[in-house]
């Protein structure tokens, strides 16, 4: 018999696909819809993942900047390191004893006896060791690297002497790169009052303060604030977003390498940076530069936004843990239990159909035809099941984002502090704690992932389907009672 | 048309092997209606199985116009059933989801034949077993003779050489049998065909040219 015209089975494929698929309607709805859960589960939990995320990488933005992918700083030193007659680059080392002439105080290893009034007020890198700030310029010029600029992230300490010794106090510095704001703690900040750095500003005593640092302390711009005994004039206040830990005062980061060294510690960090801040060309590189910095810096610190996150606790991290763990193996435990109803209900259908399979293979079908045909059926399934599972993930984002509390980030911070008592030394840490917004958000290539993985489990039952199709002798089908 | 030279079936069974055919010596000619009676279980299906290439014989020649069904490949096979061998089963067979004309156009599908020409040889089909009126239909909606009608139908859409019929009658009344055997002996003459019968139906197989006897496995014929 020769075609009268080119070959159009499609239709009957269709016809005979729909016909079927209506003949088991029920089964095939439970099929559709196990698959739906699995995908809007996964839906869901890869949102709430996100949310998290984006919650997360909130509160990184606010510690180090917009723009910033890695961080590069100096060893921390340990209390074990710590001498009290080392220079720069150590912390604020204070000590309360006897010496020959009665109590005295030991700051960074110089020691006074205990007179009224006197106050030590010093400006020390406390938190990482120093290095050239010629590492910014060797980092600026590795490959992947968009940009890099210097930090000195300083304590200023002050400890006044009295009849009755009180604990020293502090608050944190930021020699701040003037000619590169766009990377570093200032990048994120929003001037409330006058203004911030201009090129010209490099080397005058001229500081920004944070805003809620000026509040709680009464400073304002145009006043002045005394920074490692030199007083500097406020030109501005700034606001940092909320979630971040800013420093309390910015000034130019050629006057903190000045000062440092002016300090009673007596180093110089004169050249000095402790903190590098890079861009990388894209996110995608931040592994690649990062290794790449770690042979040009072997000593060095390098921080990236997934090594600081695992050092942010409070809800935010338990949400993280939450969403990455039980919710990652609870989608895939309901995938595959959704798979296996699929592949057995699909195995099913084909064993109530051999009679029909092997009709068709009597009439001239093709095997492969035959599994065209059941492939095309659980083609549909998953697709329906890829649809409702959408609908579905939609669903569970919109509850967890109508009952989700805020979460909250707790980061511990270094003082700068290093206290000797008869007792042992102390590193005080400050730990800040804020409260972010959890929004889970559907992307759209979680949308395709759960339409592939529904389609996936489909095609999977189909195939376990066709494989029995596969195998069916049209004698034997035939004798099957239908 | 059939030449069958000392063809046997058999199966290897948990008991040991069962010879279902047993060196079946046959020839069919051009145009031939054969019926073949026999109890159940002496080998009646197997014997039809195996003319229409639907199983393969364990010994023996089987030749159809002169081509070995034994030594066939699968795809030729396949493609022999679609286009030369029709097939009528007792339980009618019909896909239970399609109607009466998709059941028949079901048929044509292998034989990638255009939507116009198919329609078109589907509607013949059905005329030439008065079920044009039935055509949309599903079988849960039509009588048994009306289902064996369609099933008809569909063996004879493509137009083959043979049909061959699996007790066809098998599950009908007594009526409705006669209906059937005189449409199968009025398309027989029509069409010109082969037509191998099973039937242990004595009335059935009263109407065939010729009737052989299948007993464990052997066939003969009467004098």
């Amino acid at each position: 018999m020769q075609p009268a015209r080119p070959y159009n089975g499609g239709m009957f494929f269709f016809t005979y696909l729909a016909r079927e698929l209506r003949r088991r309607l029920r089964q095939a709805i439970f099929i559709a819809l196990g698959l739906a859960v699995g995908v809007g589960l996964v839906i869901t939990v890869t949102a709430a993942s996100a949310g998290v995320k984006n919650a997360q990488a909130g509160v990184l933005k606010g510690l180090y900047g917009v723009g910033t992918d890695i961080t590069v700083t100096g060893a921390a030193p340990s209390a074990g390191q710590a001498k009290p007659s080392t220079g720069s680059g150590g912390g604020s080392r204070v000590s309360l004893g006897m010496g020959p002439n009665g109590a005295q105080m030991c700051v960074n290893g110089k020691c006074r006896s205990l007179k009224n009034g006197y106050t030590i007020d010093t400006l020390t890198s406390s938190s990482y060791a120093p290095m050239n700030e010629k590492a910014a310029a060797e980092i600026a010029a590795l490959h992947d690297v968009a940009a890099a600029a210097g930090g000195l992230l300083l304590t200023d300490n002050k400890t006044t002497i009295s009849q009755n010794p009180s604990p020293p106090t502090s608050f944190s510095v930021d020699g701040t790169d003037i000619s590169q704001q766009k990377l570093g703690p200032l990048s994120d900040a929003v001037t409330r009052t006058g203004r911030t750095f201009k090129a010209a500003d490099a080397n005058r005593n001229v500081a920004v303060v944070d805003a809620n640092y000026a509040a709680s302390n009464g400073l304002k711009t145009g006043g002045t604030i005394t920074i490692g005994g030199t007083k500097f004039t406020i030109i501005g206040t700034v606001a940092q977003p909320e979630g971040s830990n800013p420093p309390n005062v910015y000034i130019p980061l050629a006057r903190a390498q000045s000062l440092a060294e002016q300090g009673p510690a007596g180093g110089s960090l004169k050249n000095d940076v402790n903190t590098v801040y890079v861009t990388a060309a894209s996110a995608a590189d931040i592994p690649a530069v990062q290794s790449e910095i770690a042979k040009l810096l072997p000593k060095a610190t390098i921080t990236t936004p997934s090594s600081l996150a695992s050092e942010v606790t409070g809800s935010v991290s338990s949400a993280a843990k939450l969403a990455n763990d039980l919710g990652k193996w609870l989608s895939v435990l309901v995938l595959i239990a959704a798979f296996a109803v699929a592949v057995l209900l699909t195995m099913l259908a084909v064993s109530r159909r051999v009679r029909e399979f092997g009709t068709l293979k009597a009439l001239g079908w093709r095997g492969r035809r035959i599994i065209a045909q059941v492939m095309g059926e659980s083609f549909v399934l998953g697709l329906l099941g890829a649809a409702i599972g959408v609908g579905l993930g939609f669903a569970g984002v919109a509850i967890i984002n109508a009952i989700a509390p805020s979460l909250s980030a707790t980061l511990s911070q270094p003082t700068g502090e290093h206290i000797v008592t008869p007792n042992g030394a102390l590193n005080p840490t400050s730990s800040h704690t804020v409260s972010v917004p959890l929004v889970a958000s559907v992307s759209g290539a979680a949308i395709l992932a759960a339409v592939v993985l529904a389609v996936a489990g489909g095609l999977l039952a189909g195939t376990f389907g066709s494989w029995r199709i596969g195998r069916l002798r049209p004698a034997d089908a035939l004798t099957k009672v239908g | 048309m059939y030449e069958l030279t000392g063809v046997g079936k058999a199966y290897t069974t948990g008991s040991g092997k069962v010879l279902a055919v047993s060196a079946v010596d046959l020839t069919v000619g051009d145009g031939e209606w054969l019926a073949i009676r026999g109890r159940t279980g002496h080998g009646k299906s197997t014997l039809l199985n195996l003319l229409g290439g639907l199983d393969r014989p364990t010994s023996g020649r089987l030749l159809l116009d002169g081509r070995d069904l034994g030594r066939m490949r699968d795809a030729e096979l396949t493609r022999l059933r679609a286009t030369a061998i029709g097939f009528v089963f007792q339980t009618f067979n019909l896909v239970p989801t399609l109607s009466a004309a998709e059941n028949v156009e079901a048929a044509l599908i292998p034989l990638h034949a255009g939507l116009a020409a198919r329609r078109r040889k589907v509607a013949a089909a059905l005329d030439s077993v008065g079920l044009t009126d039935r055509a949309r239909h599903l079988p849960s909606e039509l009588s048994g003779g009306q289902q064996q009608r369609v099933a008809i139908a569909r063996a004879l859409v493509k137009e083959p050489k043979v049909l061959l019929a699996d007790e066809p009658t098998g599950n009908l009344d007594e009526e409705t049998r006669d209906e059937i055997i005189g449409l199968m002996e009025k398309l027989w003459r029509e069409y010109q065909l082969t037509l191998i019968l099973v039937s242990h139906d004595g009335a059935v197989v009263r109407r065939a040219q010729r009737v052989g006897v299948m007993s464990r496995g052997s066939i003969s014929f009467g004098a």
